[in-house]
């Protein structure tokens, strides 16, 4: 299974006052808090770790197709952060879900898989968030197609094979991420 | 306060948050904060906060897990005003 999520640095900026009373304590656990407020760039650190726990509900969310609001229980452990690239372990109860982000002064992006092996098989595409994102990703992506399952979650074609992938979209702001694995197929 | 006067309150909350305005005009119980008026997660935040402020209550993390539709949003200010904790 797969996730992803991403956020548009400058309108997180305009959207979101992170700093404002409770908010922090509402979404991170202390040891998140303190990682946060001891960043260098604390707001990168909050976003950061929103993508990862977003990411990581998105996996859980397709498993069990249960909604929920609980920021505050998918605990971001281990974070390895190496210049533009982070990883992470999602810990949500007894599951553990892994995360693999993409940091740059623009935008953040986190994808996260059940499988831990699944994470080095993706296939990656940002566009530019527009209502067309689907058709330019259908023109520059040779033979893949991003349609949607029945019950409207996005599936990946590819054309030649007619093979089903499990795929995953995140837009915000000006970007848009899509996310698919030659592994992972859909039954849908 | 009735579930009309709670709607309306909720209302004036969520409007700053919500990109659907015609989803907002029609703001019911059935209302869903994410499908519906297409609130941003990270702002959900923002709407738990100002609903502690406005009613004066204290939303925890079960209260805040459920929070995405009108109708939960009524029901947990609700029991928080009349001191119940419903599990």
């Amino acid at each position: 299974m797969i996730g992803n999520d991403l956020v548009d640095l400058r309108q997180a900026a305009t959207e979101s006052n992170w700093q404002r009373k409770g908010y922090l304590g509402k979404i991170y656990t202390p040891e998140e808090q303190e990682l946060i407020l001891n960043a260098a760039e604390p707001s990168v650190m909050v976003w950061l770790l929103w993508t990862m726990k977003e990411a990581g509900y998105k996996v859980l969310n397709r498993i069990t197709a249960i909604r929920s609001y609980s920021p505050q229980s998918f605990i971001c452990c281990g974070l390895i952060t190496n210049g533009s690239q982070a990883t992470a372990v999602v810990c949500h109860d007894e599951r553990r879900i892994y995360i693999k982000s993409e940091i740059s002064s623009q935008m953040i992006h986190s994808t996260a898989t059940l499988n831990k092996q699944d994470l080095e098989e993706l296939t990656l595409s940002y566009m530019d968030n527009s209502a067309d994102y689907r058709a330019d990703f259908n023109r520059s992506s040779r033979g893949y197609f991003l349609t949607k399952t029945s019950s409207g979650l996005p599936l990946i074609i590819h054309g030649p094979t007619g093979r089903k992938l499990i795929a995953s979209v995140s837009h915000h702001g000006k970007y848009a991420a899509i996310v698919y694995s030659d592994s992972l197929l859909s039954a849908g | 306060m009735d579930k009309k006067e709670l709607i309306t309150e909720l209302k004036t909350i969520v409007t700053p948050y919500a990109q659907d305005p015609e989803a907002l005009d029609n703001i019911g119980e059935d209302t869903d904060f994410i499908k519906d008026l297409k609130i941003n997660s990270a702002n959900l935040v923002d709407v738990v906060l100002d609903v502690e402020e406005k009613f004066g209550i204290e939303i925890d993390n079960d209260s805040m897990a459920k929070m995405l539709s009108v109708k939960a949003a009524i029901e947990i200010i609700e029991d928080k005003l009349a001191g119940v904790d419903r599990k």
